[in-house]
């Protein structure tokens, strides 16, 4: 194992990280930028050092000030945690040429996977049900009308050079098809100087499903059960539970299983997350892989009981996983709630200022990670995670009770919360009856949530 | 002006011994005398007062200029430094909760807190380490320099051909900060008169961690109160 490792991140994870060297008797360098020289992890750091100014590319973003402060300080390893240069392969790679160990995925398994597309093939070639789409990019009118009705409409209208949703284009019926390719490829070519376009099944109403795994050097790998992160507003998480309600148990199981048998034998070492869609039809669909340490591990290791930071560190230090499947048992039901500096009756609006006061909830099953304390002053260069709250019970509906109880326990004055949002969710019968959908809160829009189940009482 | 002073001194390492006599030496000036010579200063309008005692002097001054145009880089808060603990927090922090740092080594553990004065110790001919940069407000006497701080996070190899007590002016370049075989530029701040260093050649610095001291050049007596 490691005897000094370098934790290159922030806020609540780098605490979480900070914790797990202690655990495992790491001596831990917190790297930090100038504004947040008074954070807690900074604080509790075994040695700190500032890397930068504030601005991330300088400092948390920048590859030589981060391996040289692992450097200067003797560092074995560094622990990127997510975000930043977490998933860089190009970053794992020169840690490896200074002699240090990257805490995640080894630098060639993060290239082979650092492809969206490059990892569909991969998996779908290893037995994980990709979304159904074209045959390459489209060549022309008949050939885009021949694709859609093998795929089956609806179909999404996709150019290639494209991200972020931009220049996509739904279409119902062949009519609609060959109206919108045109206006598509013009749009294409106007706005990414490529007018490649292709087509994929369109989804309506999915659940994000993502399985945990974690596999070792020598290719022996577990999963952890799946987490449902299917509450988010324009793409962004705000609650994930486990275990989903959109699939049923053997369901559940079977992508589980199919997941770690395709991540083992595509050669994924370190711990992983693979992100699915699912249909209300229960069928599922490979998105991505995440090669890191995800913001909702919690929810996992509330159901498993394994140390999912300690577990990348000892994969990374070339230890045998020490366990088997048969030793994972996933009891119960877990939520985590993100608490997030932002005003959800104003668009969400990012805040930052100083925490006036705090209290963390506390009680059988509830656990807070998080890096805030009464007088700190959040800075507003960086996200918006105060920090979360997630909540264990034998059963969801126990879960739930102890996480209103949590809830209205939780006290941070100073900054507007998204708190109220959570209080709400678990006071609408769309979250109770697990009927929430990727796009549901866009769709009906977060205020008319709130005010929603204000009226209901909740 | 002044000439670039290239003499040698100072060059014999110091011992442990020697290096914690200074300490306490400088420990019982700053805690005894010097909150004595800011008010004795403060209380008679006088630009410097100086007292030699045990082969230390300490030099309290008020500034050239209070309203310097050139902005020293001392008024920077207190800063942590690797391997330097207990510094640079609010003061809602949680201070005691610290486990002391270690790793980098810290040269210039010898100031605990702002101290308003130059303190140069002359006991056994090194001026080196000892000089206690910072400034103070135990009245009205502000700052008398600046620092020049380290651009990046590194080994630090000060301008070997550059002694304390050189002329530099702002811009001059007085060493690097090397970051994984590359160099990064430490640039004067202000021009003055440079003083010694705060961290030791070929030690690990962190971003913005105080390096070289300055004094400020034509620093007479102040012939008006600063506001």
């Amino acid at each position: 194992m490691f005897s000094k490792v370098l934790i290159a991140n922030r806020g609540e994870i780098a605490l979480r990280i900070l914790r797990a060297c202690r655990t495992l008797e790491i001596e831990a360098v917190v790297a930090y930028s100038e504004a947040d020289r008074d954070s807690l992890p900074v604080q509790l750091a075994d040695e700190a050092i500032c890397i930068g100014p504030a601005e991330a590319k300088r400092s948390y973003l920048s590859v030589p000030a981060v391996i040289s402060a692992a450097v200067v300080t003797g560092c074995e390893a560094i622990h990127p945690g997510y975000g930043f240069l977490s998933e860089d392969d190009t970053f794992a790679e020169v840690v490896r040429a200074h002699d240090l160990v990257f805490v995640g995925p080894p630098p060639d398994v993060l290239e082979r996977f650092a492809s969206k597309a490059g990892t569909r093939q991969l998996l779908g070639d290893r037995g994980l049900p990709t979304i159904p789409g074209s045959d390459g990019m489209l060549r022309d009118d008949a050939h885009a009308l021949a694709e859609a009705e093998r795929i089956g409409y609806p179909v999404l209208i996709k150019p290639s050079a494209g991200g972020g949703g931009k220049g996509m284009r739904m279409v119902r019926s062949p009519r609609e098809l060959e109206s919108a390719i045109k206006v598509a490829r013009s749009e294409a070519r106007a706005a990414f100087g490529d007018d490649s376009l292709y087509l994929e099944k369109w989804l309506e109403d999915t659940h994000h499903v993502e399985v945990q795994v974690a596999v070792d050097r020598f290719g022996h790998g577990v999963h952890l059960g799946e987490r449902d992160c299917s509450v988010q507003r324009r793409h962004q998480k705000i609650l994930e539970e486990s275990p989903t309600l959109a699939l049923s148990g053997p369901a559940r199981n079977e992508l589980a299983e199919r997941a770690i048998r395709g991540v083992v034998a595509a050669g994924y070492e370190n711990v992983g997350t693979l992100e699915f869609l699912v249909d209300g039809d229960g069928n599922f669909y490979f998105i991505e892989i995440n090669c890191r340490i995800q913001v909702e591990h919690p929810v996992t290791e509330m159901l498993t009981g394994i140390d999912l930071v300690t577990t990348q560190l000892r994969i990374a230090a070339g230890e045998p996983l020490g366990f088997t499947q048969a030793d994972v048992a996933l009891r119960g039901h877990a939520i985590e709630f993100r608490i997030n500096a932002e005003d959800p009756e104003h668009d969400f609006r990012p805040g930052a200022g100083i925490i006036e006061r705090y209290l963390a909830p506390a009680g059988p099953g509830v656990r807070m990670d998080s890096h805030l304390y009464a007088g700190y002053e959040v800075p507003p260069y960086y996200d918006s995670l105060l920090g979360k709250l997630v909540v264990w019970g034998p059963t969801r509906e126990v879960a739930i009770a102890r996480s209103r109880v949590a809830l209205d326990e939780l006290i941070v004055d100073g900054l507007t919360t998204n708190i109220s949002i959570h209080k709400a969710l678990l006071g609408s019968d769309a979250f109770l009856e697990g009927r929430i959908t990727t796009n549901l809160l866009d769709r009906v829009g977060s205020a008319a949530f709130i005010a929603a189940a204000a009226r209901t009482g909740a | 002006m002044p000439e670039r002073d290239s003499a040698p001194r100072g060059d014999r390492p110091r011992t442990a011994a020697e290096r914690d006599a200074d300490h306490a030496g400088v420990d019982r000036l700053t805690s005894d005398l010097l909150p004595t010579l800011v008010a004795r200063l403060a209380a008679t309008g006088l630009g410097e007062v100086e007292l030699r005692e045990d082969g230390w002097r300490i030099r309290v001054r008020r500034p050239a200029a209070a309203q310097n145009p050139e902005r020293p880089a001392t008024d920077r808060p207190g800063r942590a430094q690797p391997g330097h603990a207990g510094h640079g927090h609010s003061p809602g922090a949680l201070e005691g909760h610290r486990a002391p740092r270690v790793g980098a080594p810290s040269t210039n553990g010898s100031m605990p807190g702002p101290v308003g004065a130059t303190l140069q110790g002359t006991a056994s001919g090194a001026e080196a380490a000892l000089t206690g940069g910072a400034i103070v407000t135990g009245g009205s006497v502000v700052t008398g320099g600046a620092v020049a701080t380290s651009p990046a996070v590194g080994i630090f190899q000060p301008r070997t051909d550059l002694r304390p007590g050189a002329a530099v002016r702002a811009g001059d370049r007085l060493g690097v900060v090397d970051v994984l075989g590359i160099p990064q530029e430490i640039v004067a701040p202000v021009g003055g008169i440079l003083g010694v260093s705060l961290v030791e050649a070929g030690h690990a610095v962190e971003y913005g961690q105080d390096l070289l001291r300055i004094e400020l050049t034509g620093a007479g007596p102040a012939d008006r109160d600063p506001a």
